[in-house]
């Protein structure tokens, strides 16, 4: 066997098809065993862009004489088979004959692993879009059990390591006759009146820098000073307290069910910290919380007790009146404005 | 927690070379080829994947009403779904998958039977 006879059986046994063109007449001059198996060989005379009727052929001469190489793709069904080639044209001269090599390349693989990852890409997107929202939503209920920088400091480090915060203002409230409106109402009812009345109170906390930290029944209890230090602790306090009152005065007017709170202030220090390995909740305790639970007790409905400490830190902006039955008690009041009388 | 089967096999790396076969497999196939002939190619390995994915626990889901929606137009027969159970198993056997996972995996499949042969939702 010749060389020849050699490497024509090679090139008609190769997985690649290969074809050669006359650029003439268009027309195919050789198709190896592949191209015949892929586009078939009915038509000897078959033009070039019959058989790829996507084809440009006027671009296809126009690229052959600039550069002599001209590339593309190209898909039809072999069987059920979508297949999808790449066709290289390769100028090439032959006794001054115009002759192209075409090289078809298989590429349906590399287009069904592109289907995949496209596949796998939008699941990995759509989950990773999942993910984002779980730890939003995990991450807003950690901040309503703790402050943010509690909250940074448990995502870095696992633990939040309890910390001593002085001077701080706490101010503890309740209502007057809670158990009497619980048998009164349904449990429902009382939840969503305290829902409606405690994001009144956070907002209106948040206005002064004070920071809800817990809420027991009907027990309230906020800070200001924690984490960060605020150097108006007791005026934040104070101003919040005066407001909490007036709102559900001003709200009292309006709905069915009347709640009268009665309120403790007190300064000092507390510690905070993150209690529990299983069910967390950051917690604030110490004297100036213990006082403001004291004080509380000793209030009048829809009034501000606290001790002369707490309404040395606020004179000037706040009134202090002695209540009669306690000497080291006091109620805490706005200041009157030009032409009323503190009541 | 417990592995899911997508995790015990590999995840995408390994789920991906079973899709891909069992593609292969379905078009090849004299009996359940043909349903594929008109079917966008793109289109066919995201549901295979998907749908393969969820069966395996893993991160996809894939709506009992988006494969009817999808099969709603072609006539499958008892028969049909069959075979693609038998390609499924000769492809997940080929593929060291354990044999009491790939009763896990042909479940999910049969578990579909009512609404891929019956279509009760054709008018």
């Amino acid at each position: 066997m010749s060389i020849e006879a050699i490497n024509e059986q090679l090139l008609r046994a190769i997985g690649v098809g290969v074809a050669l063109i006359d650029l003439e007449a268009l027309s195919l001059q050789f198709r190896n065993d592949t191209f015949v198996e892929w586009f078939g060989d009915n038509d000897p005379d078959v033009k070039l862009t019959d058989l790829f009727p996507e084809l440009d052929g006027q671009m296809l001469l126009a690229e052959m004489d600039v550069g002599g190489r001209f590339a593309t793709e190209t898909s039809f069904k072999l069987r059920r088979r979508k297949m999808t080639v790449a066709m290289e044209f390769n100028r090439t001269s032959d006794d001054g004959q115009k002759i192209a090599v075409l090289v078809c390349q298989n590429i349906t693989r590399i287009k069904e692993l592109e289907s995949m990852i496209d596949s796998y890409s939008m699941m990995v997107e759509r989950n990773t879009h999942e993910i984002k929202r779980e730890k939003e939503q995990v991450e807003k209920l950690l901040l309503n059990m703790m402050p943010r920088a509690a909250y940074e400091e448990y995502k870095t480090f696992g633990v939040v390591s309890p910390r001593v915060f002085e001077p701080v203002s706490v101010l503890a409230l309740d209502f007057v006759g809670f158990d009497e409106q619980l048998s009164r109402h349904e449990p429902g009812v009382i939840v969503s009146e305290l829902n409606d009345v405690y994001s009144a109170f956070d907002r209106i906390g948040a206005q002064f820098g004070c920071q809800r930290i817990r809420t027991n029944g009907d027990s309230y209890v906020a800070v200001s000073g924690v984490p960060d230090p605020n150097q108006d602790h007791a005026i934040s306090i104070a101003n919040s307290g005066v407001r909490f009152l007036r709102y559900l005065a001003q709200r009292n007017e309006s709905h069915p069910i009347q709640w009268a709170a009665r309120i403790g202030v007190a300064t000092g220090s507390v510690i905070g910290s993150v209690v529990g390995s299983q069910n967390y909740i950051y917690d604030v305790f110490g004297p100036a919380v213990s006082n403001a639970l004291a004080y509380r007790a000793s209030a009048d409905a829809m009034s501000i007790a606290s001790d002369g400490d707490f309404a040395k830190l606020v004179s000037g902006k706040f009134q202090h009146r002695p209540f009669t039955e306690s000497e080291s008690l006091g109620a805490i009041m706005e200041m009157p404005v030009a032409g009323q009388t503190a009541g | 927690m417990e592995k899911t089967l997508f995790e015990k096999y590999g995840g995408f790396s390994a789920i991906s070379k079973i899709v891909l076969t069992f593609y292969d497999r379905m078009i090849d196939d004299e009996l359940v080829g043909p349903f594929f002939d008109d079917v966008d190619l793109s289109r066919l390995i995201d549901h295979q994947n998907k749908f393969v994915t969820s069966l395996m626990g893993g991160p996809a889901s894939f709506s009992d009403t988006h494969i009817e929606r999808v099969h709603r137009n072609m006539t499958i027969e008892d028969r049909h779904l069959d075979r693609l159970k038998e390609i499924m198993a000769q492809t997940l056997s080929d593929f060291d998958v354990e044999s009491e996972d790939i009763e896990t995996i042909l479940d999910g499949f049969e578990q579909r039977r009512a609404i891929l042969v019956e279509k009760p939702n054709v008018n």
